[in-house]
């Protein structure tokens, strides 16, 4: 684009009126409008019918019983102690998953950023986890992690260390999971980190390692802040999804040992699926939203995401 | 690109660091990238080897290829029809989620407006519900407005599931625009549209590829909402499932599909990696 | 219909292609899949040779001809063994059936939405849990179909050929009759015969000739016994049921149908498995499903296991097993001179009650339920639910004589009033969750098994 304006508007003669087309506010709308209808459509009307099962006692196996109990459902959910075990190893591992998977995502994205042989190799190898179809990793994992039969005690029976039991024990049985959600997910937080950081301005970076700063104060200092917004975005969709993490651990433990690896999510699926209950499924579904919708409020206040950059 | 003051000399140390930096790195990303692969290579492998090798107890990490499972799978017409059915879902997914993401990002982005952070706060929303609770009002939904096992209602779903990340992410790429550009079009005479789509659309092409990449990735391994609103539509991490037979897992096919269906996933990523390198090259925002 | 050219899941293979025919047919052979005159099972010759068997019934089975049927069932050998007859099915009577298996998960994830939906397909489908369906009126009666004179033929349908304890599960306990037994399987005792004679052991009677069996199996490199212990009401329950039984203990009592799991001999039992599989089991056995303890047992890495009789099949096939030909099945030992009492399982397939095909979709139970076709079925491998097709040649050439010999035997020992009080009790999934919990906590040695079962039971206090 030269000064002379875009190329579109070349022909254009000056005197014409200063904004043709639709006004500032009718763009807005329509901009906006199709989405907001989809997910209108397809989110508030499901997600008031959810809200009006929990209210209830309603049980696929007695439909013709279904009786509002009102906020029943939620105090003998917050009186149970499952719900409270649930939420300790769901808030755990979602913790945990994101902290590892940022750390290690950005750390392997700076290195990339960096690195000048090879790059697209090892991109496309880096989002094999991603492409792979969940199911057959997930059962591959399952496989490698069996103690007697697995590829990882083998190789760790190799190299002369003890066989571990990777899905038999409750805290092995949790850090097993997060070895396999970070080996599924780190990629995800890999892409939006190289992303931020192709397109960051490289000047004043260029000019702080100029006046004598070290690549990691280069890094802590101005790399770090200007990738940010992209990194909490990063880190408020990873933190949605991992409270939500259900595949993995279903396939992996189904909730055990004991109910070590039961999360909020595998609750409400034996609640809801396995026994039918519903009402009290969607309950836990509302308390799963809520303490979402908490924390992300915020977090992302705190941040102050909210404002928009320009105004026009 | 870094200039070193003269005045400071380097000690020998620094010298050796500096040069090992390079080979310390690679090791590093080439680890992690092994570390990436190799639960692939263990799925490749386990689709090369009867279930009795596949399972042993000495696993042979050096082995005479059985291609069994491989003819089975490229024979079946049901697993090429999950390949289809997961590739025009995932197309027609990430394309409408685009159509409809990109602009609410822009204008979220640029423009204030009244309840402007409550409405991207809501957008965000829509991912948070555990999809346990929501399968049987969506399948009613569904069943009610006829949009039940057909592609437009499953490429509906997903785009419902999965606009959230397209417009937050989107949001973010827009955000790293100067404003001065379409304030110069508009002193130009342009329309909002026209600085939409000729000045801010152009310039994040870049982000468009990684977006679109990571929708079709979410869209192509979605399984739980697409087994519920659609019977004969079966994508592909439905379809895979139909391996874990009752009590008997179909090993050799499960991962030799699996390994099918990662082709059209890599293409896909790869033709849109060459439009995120070229206009990374370009300079994004300079 | 399925146009796999190879087969499908473990178990039974049956490729249906006419293509593939010829190149089938030395397969079949060896697979026992040729009727008595070795033809492929689908094949015309096949049909003209059963059809009078079927035609001898007094139905009129043309009745719903050009009518469609939708079957909802799970990857499972029944599955694949209905498949390749169902074009009989729609040359002796016109209707035309859609069936497409799924993954168990899949299914029991599905059905719930689709049937609580109220939708009216699919027509006839597999139970899962018959107590919930019961109950959530997900099932339409099949009495007064069975007396219409027009659709259905007592004599010939011979119902006394059914097990026992099938056809315990098709009567409810209000009288009425809601689904048939497709399947019958029996929980046995896999045993390493080489591995016991090497050591100079004899197959256990009792539970304490068991524990000293699997103790002394028990090397670096083999667990002495693997058994399920992952804490899922689908994975531990069963295993640990006939245990339980065995002592004289019971989960629901059939009588008062109260919680039974506090009692003397549940303990007993848990407490009794718990030690075998902390003294002789493999590591990690806290997370071990059927599949993970096939596997073992398949690759030689456990010398004992007990499962279901259907595992049999895999276990005598050479593409997945490493120890054919070495194996004995046994019966569930004896405990404290009490009489053993293995546990046991009927798959069924019911009505769904939305169904606007009904007396079509009960011309098909009655089909895939009757003699004949239970003996075409038999004749690949599956464990049906007459005693006639157990009878037959071709299935104890399948399915392995010793095998079926000892499962036949698990299956009379069998208690099903046990069994049914638990598993179709309406809250059987709550029951069985909270009671494979307790079971594996037990296992892991996290509790002692009193502990674990009153925990249990407590959970269970206010749900039942």
């Amino acid at each position: 684009m030269t000064s002379r304006g875009p190329a579109f508007l070349r022909d254009r003669p000056p005197s014409l009126p200063r904004r043709a087309g639709i006004g500032r506010g009718r763009f807005i709308l329509l901009m906006l409008l199709p989405a907001t209808a989809l997910l209108v459509g397809l989110t508030i009307i499901p997600f008031l019918v959810s809200l009006g099962f929990s209210f209830t006692n309603y049980s696929l196996v007695t439909p013709d019983e279904t009786a509002g109990i009102w906020l029943r459902n939620y105090r003998q959910l917050v009186a149970s102690e499952e719900f409270w075990s649930a939420l300790r190893v769901t808030l755990i591992f979602t913790t945990c998953a994101v902290a590892i998977q940022l750390g290690l995502g950005v750390a392997i994205a700076v290195l990339l950023h960096h690195e000048t042989r090879a790059v697209p190799a090892l991109r496309l190898l880096y989002l094999l986890p991603l492409a792979i179809t969940p199911v057959a990793a997930v059962f591959t994992f399952r496989m490698m992690f069996n103690p007697t039969l697995g590829v990882f005690n083998f190789l760790l029976k190799e190299v002369g260390l003890p066989a571990q039991d990777w899905l038999g024990t409750p805290g092995m049985a949790l850090f097993s999971i997060l070895i396999v959600d970070t080996w599924q997910w780190t990629p995800f937080m890999l892409l939006i980190a190289i992303g931020g950081l192709a397109a960051l301005d490289e000047e004043p970076l260029e000019a702080a390692a100029m006046d004598g700063a070290g690549p990691w104060q280069v890094f802590r200092h101005h790399t770090l802040p200007m990738l940010f917004p992209y990194l909490v975005v990063a880190v408020v969709f990873r933190a949605i999804d991992a409270f939500k993490t259900f595949d993995i651990i279903f396939v992996l433990t189904g909730g055990g040992p004991g109910i070590a690896t039961r999360t909020l999510n595998l609750l409400a699926y034996k609640q809801g699926i396995e026994f039918l209950s519903l009402g009290y499924a969607a309950a836990i579904a509302i308390v799963m939203l809520i303490v979402t919708i908490v924390a992300s409020q915020a977090l992302l206040r705190k941040v102050g995401l909210f404002k928009p950059k320009a105004i026009l | 690109m870094t200039a070193r003051p003269f005045l400071r000399p380097i000690s020998g140390w620094t010298r050796l660091a500096r040069a090992l930096a390079p080979w310390g790195r690679r090791l590093i990303l080439w680890l992690f990238a092994l570390w990436c692969l190799f639960p692939i290579y263990w799925l490749i492998t386990m689709s090369l080897k009867l279930q009795v090798d596949a399972m042993a107890r000495r696993p042979r990490f050096v082995f005479w290829p059985v291609w069994d499972n491989f003819a089975a799978v490229l024979q079946s017409a049901e697993v090429w029809g999950y390949l289809m059915n997961s590739t025009i879902v995932a197309s027609g997914a990430t394309a409408l989620g685009l159509l409809l993401g990109v602009p609410t990002a822009y204008v979220l982005s640029r423009y204030r407006f009244k309840g402007a952070a409550d409405f991207g706060f809501w957008i965000l929303s829509t991912r948070m519900t555990p999809p346990v609770a929501m399968l049987i009002p969506f399948f009613i939904l569904y069943v009610r407005t006829g949009l039940i096992d057909s592609y437009l209602g499953l490429i509906i779903a997903h785009v419902a599931l999965n606009i959230s990340i397209i417009v937050w992410l989107m949001k973010g790429f827009f955000d790293d625009l100067p404003p001065e550009l379409e304030e110069a079009a508009f002193m130009d005479g342009a329309t909002y549209f026209q600085a939409f789509r000729h000045i801010a659309l152009p310039v994040t092409l870049p982000g468009i590829g990684a977006v679109a990449i990571l929708s079709f990735l979410f869209s192509w391994n979605e399984f739980l909402f697409t087994l519920v609103l659609a019977d004969d539509i079966r994508t592909a991490p439905v379809g895979l499932y139909s391996f874990v037979g009752y009590q008997s897992v179909n090993w050799g096919q499960l991962s030799a599909s699996a390994v099918m269906m990662l082709a059209p996933v890599m293409a896909f990523v790869f033709v849109f990696q060459k439009q995120l390198v070229r206009g990374l090259t370009n300079g994004a925002v300079k | 219909m399925t146009r796999l050219l190879f087969p499908p899941s473990g178990g039974l293979h049956l490729p249906i292609t006419r293509r593939g025919m010829l190149r089938a047919s030395a397969i079949l052979a060896g697979a026992g899949l040729l009727s008595a005159k070795g033809a492929p099972l689908w094949a015309q010759d096949v049909y003209a040779e059963f059809e009078p068997l079927w035609k001898a019934a007094a139905i009129d089975w043309t009745r719903h001809s050009g009518t469609t049927i939708q079957i909802g069932a799970l990857s499972h050998p029944w599955t694949d063994a209905m498949m390749p007859l169902l074009p009989h099915f729609t040359r002796l009577t016109g209707i035309e059936v859609n069936l497409t298996p799924q993954s168990e998960t899949e299914y029991v994830a599905e059905m719930p939405v689709k049937l609580g939906a109220g939708n009216a397909t699919p027509d006839v489908y597999m139970v899962w849990a018959l107590g919930q369906a019961i109950e959530a009126g997900w099932l339409a009666p099949l009495d007064e179909m069975e007396a219409n004179p027009d659709i259905s033929d007592p004599a010939w349908y011979d119902a006394a050929d059914v097990f026992n304890s099938g056809r315990s599960f098709e009567k409810w306990s209000d009288g009425v009759t809601y689904t048939r037994a497709i399947t019958a399987e029996a929980q046995t005792m896999f045993y390493n015969q080489t591995m016991l004679d090497g050591a100079g052991l004899a197959i256990p009677a009792t539970m304490d000739e068991l524990h000293a069996a699997a103790v002394a199996l028990k090397s670096d490199d083999v667990a002495g016994i693997v058994l399920r212990a992952k804490a899922t009401g689908d994975a531990a329950a069963w295993p640990a049921g006939g245990w339980v039984f065995s002592h004289g203990g019971a989960i629901i009592d059939p009588a008062s149908g109260a919680v039974g799991l506090t009692s003397a001999g549940t303990v007993a039992g848990v407490d009794s498995y718990a030690r075998l599989l902390r003294d002789a089991g493999p590591v990690g056995v806290g997370n071990y499903h059927w599949m993970e303890c096939l596997n073992d047992f398949m690759a030689g890495a456990a010398a004992i296991g007990g499962d279901s009789s259907n595992f049999a099949s895999d276990i005598a096939n050479p593409e997945k097993s490493t120890v054919v030909g070495q194996v004995s099945y046994g019966a569930l030992p004896s405990a404290a001179g009490l009489p053993a009492k293995p546990n046991m399982w009927h798959w069924t397939a019911g009505i769904n009650a939305n169904s606007t095909n009904k007396e079509a979709a009960y011309l098909f139970l009655s089909w895939a339920t009757s003699k004949p076709t239970s003996a075409l079925a038999a004749a690949a491998g599956l464990a049906t639910s007459r005693a006639s097709a157990w009878g037959t040649s071709a299935f104890g050439d399948r399915f392995g004589a010793q095998a079926a010999s000892a499962a036949l035997a698990n299956l009379t020992a069998a208690d099903g009033d046990l069994f049914k009080a638990a598993w179709f009790h309406p809250k059987a999934p709550q029951i069985l969750d909270a009671f494979a919990i307790g079971v594996n906590e037990a296992v892991t040695a996290t509790k002692d098994a009193a502990t674990a079962m009153a925990d249990a039971a407590a959970k269970l206090d206010g749900q039942l």
